[in-house]
């Protein structure tokens, strides 16, 4: 099994478009950072900026103002107490927030820039099966003594190893950009406890996000990755992942009323929503999301591999 | 010859939608024989090799590889079988030396050392590390034969394998291929479009028409003998042999007699007593195209089944 993943990662890296995915990645991640950090500074900066303290007063105010009310959510009501005592906490232990202009802030919010890497990945996954039929390797490669479900599985991980070889581009040319562009800045990271308000690791939170977000990453390759097997064909399998990785969000938007979203794909695409409390859909909660994506999961590799040992090889 | 088959197709058929490719198709392969396999196109010559190699699974029936089939014993048995399929397709984008490694890697018993003396047996050690899209035709077929010689196999399968080999290429490559079925007894099985290569390469050819064999012969078997034989004034001389009971064609400005070689003596004589002007007497061998048309019905392409 080594040799062969050895293999597709030999044949993969003598491809041109890896080489260019992954250079396009580094130049866009810094690429916009740079233009980020350029408007930034040319947009008119308005005399006496608000202090962090201000702001937090503010903010205060108006969560009160919501629990106040008489008939909210329960989930979203503890989740404005969280917040409130959050903010509590750091107005009366003088703790500020991380500066939103800083390097901290700007490395913390890249995470979601893997959605390049998604879209990097998916193009790899799609084809990593279509272009042997296509280049018509497909009968040397199957005329091997050796099982179709290992070359296939050779080719899952492969395509897996890239996807993670690609984020990890992106973390570090994330940190990158943020040392070239922006300054280091104070603050640190709260998080409620077991009622009680704690100070977090703030790479432990980066190292988080990017984790989850990777999560996405994976479904969606995996989804391409059996279009592809399945159809034989990369064009497809490319336009299908992106155009539902487009709609995915719109879709669980339109549909958000009804009980069956809970069973939708794409309403657990995005786990970041458990850190940092964006979730479209209540009453779910994460190991439910995880068991829903791993169902997900094993239905696209069954198809995907149920077609390719099963099939004959007409190309 | 009483030899234990390396191959053997036990009632292979194979129906593709309602059509059936490959019908009870029954086939034994020897060692060190070379077996040539002919048909008109749609005949279910690639699917027969396509079944013998893994890439489609029979509809019933079996492929047997020294006893064990096909189907059960996957691994075992294509390790013991080379495949060059039509114009073999490699990875463009690597190096020839790049694309043996990567087949190598595919069966635990190819060493780095056998990959280097299978590159010299094909003559590709001068250009092995250069982009395969950089190859020419005939280069792309050498490498291809190195792909399928990398793990010894017992037996060779091709699929019209000289298509882009210049004439040289093309009788080193039989000359090869002689050399191996001989000296290590690997069983090839060839199939071409070239009648006159089959010819040339084979041991005993099997056709197949509308995914059934028709004929199974021997090349060396003797055949009925025939006889050309030119004789002017040509009326005067057609008369005479009719008489003598020849069945005759004409060819040319002469006839094909069917007539057995002791016969020839005592016609001559006849015909030099008639006085008639003898130009020319010799054995008139069939070809292999001319047989091959007579048993296909003119080669014309079998019913539709297009996949």
């Amino acid at each position: 099994m080594l040799n062969l993943i050895r293999n597709e990662w030999m044949k993969l890296w003598h491809k041109k478009a890896t080489w260019i995915m992954a250079g396009l990645l580094v130049l866009i991640l810094i690429g916009v950072s740079g233009i980020g950090k350029w408007a930034q500074s040319n947009m008119m900066q308005p005399e006496n900026q608000p202090t962090w303290e201000q702001n937090l007063t503010e903010t205060q105010a108006f969560t009160k103002a919501q629990l106040a009310e008489p008939n909210i959510d329960k989930e979203f009501k503890k989740q404005l107490e969280e917040d409130l005592a959050i903010i509590d906490y750091r107005l009366s232990q003088n703790e500020p927030p991380i500066d939103p202009g800083s390097r901290e802030q700007h490395i913390l919010d890249s995470n979601t820039m893997l959605s390049l890497v998604l879209m990097f990945a998916v193009i790899a996954a799609a084809s990593i099966v279509a272009a042997e039929f296509s280049q018509g390797t497909i009968k040397m490669l199957l005329s091997r003594p050796v099982k179709r479900w290992k070359i296939l599985t050779s080719k899952y991980v492969t395509t897996i190893l890239y996807a993670l070889v690609l984020t990890v581009i992106a973390i570090i040319s994330a940190v990158i950009a943020g040392f070239i562009f922006y300054d280091s800045g104070s603050g640190v990271l709260l998080d409620v406890q077991d009622g009680k308000v704690v100070e977090i690791s703030y790479w432990g939170r980066v190292i988080a996000l990017y984790a989850l977000q990777f999560v996405g990453v994976i479904v969606f390759t995996t989804f391409a990755f059996a279009i592809g097997s399945v159809f034989r064909t990369s064009s497809l399998a490319i336009g299908l992942s992106i155009f539902l990785l487009f709609m995915g969000p719109n879709i669980v938007f339109f549909l958000r009323e009804y009980e069956f979203t809970k069973y939708i794909l794409f309403t657990h695409i995005d786990l970041t929503g458990y850190i940092t409390g964006n979730m479209f859909v209540q009453d779910i909660t994460w190991p439910f999301s995880v068991a829903v994506l791993l169902m997900y999961m094993l239905l696209f590799l069954f198809i995907s591999y149920w077609s390719f040992t099963k099939r004959d090889i007409t190309a | 010859m009483e030899q234990q088959p390396i191959v053997e197709l036990r009632q292979l058929s194979k129906t593709i939608g309602k059509k059936k490719i490959i019908d009870n198709l029954n086939l034994s392969l020897f060692p060190g024989q070379i077996t040539g396999f002919l048909g008109p196109n749609g005949a279910g010559k690639t699917t027969t090799i396509r079944m013998m190699s893994g890439l489609m699974k029979p509809t019933s029936g079996e492929v047997v590889v020294e006893g064990q089939t096909l189907n059960d014993h996957f691994e075992e048995t294509m390790s013991k079988v080379g495949v060059i399929v039509e114009n073999p397709e490699m990875y463009k984008y690597m190096s020839g030396w790049k694309n043996l490694l990567h087949f190598a890697r595919m069966d635990k018993t190819v060493t780095k050392e056998r990959i280097i003396q299978v590159v010299e047996q094909v003559g590709m050690q001068n250009r092995i590390h250069e982009k395969v899209s950089s190859y020419s035709l005939g280069m792309r077929q050498r490498l291809g034969l190195a792909q399928a010689l990398l793990h010894r196999p017992k037996f060779l399968i091709l699929d019209e394998p000289t298509n882009g080999l210049d004439p040289a290429g093309i009788r080193e490559f039989r000359t090869y291929l002689r050399k191996i079925a001989v000296e290590d007894g690997v069983s090839v099985f060839v199939s071409s479009h070239l009648l006159s290569e089959i010819e040339l390469m084979c041991d005993r050819i099997a056709i197949i028409q509308n995914g059934q064999l028709i004929d199974l012969r021997e090349m060396n078997q003797v055949e009925e003998a025939h006889y050309y034989i030119e004789a002017q004034p040509a009326e005067q001389a057609s008369e005479l042999l009719i008489a003598q009971g020849l069945v005759l064609e004409v060819s040319g400005s002469g006839f094909i007699a069917k007539v057995e070689q002791v016969q020839i003596p005592s016609i001559i004589h006849s015909l030099v007593a008639a006085n008639l002007e003898v130009f020319a007497v010799q054995p008139f061998r069939k070809t292999l195209e001319d047989q091959f048309l007579e048993m296909t019905g003119g080669g014309q392409i079998a019913e539709s089944h297009k996949k």
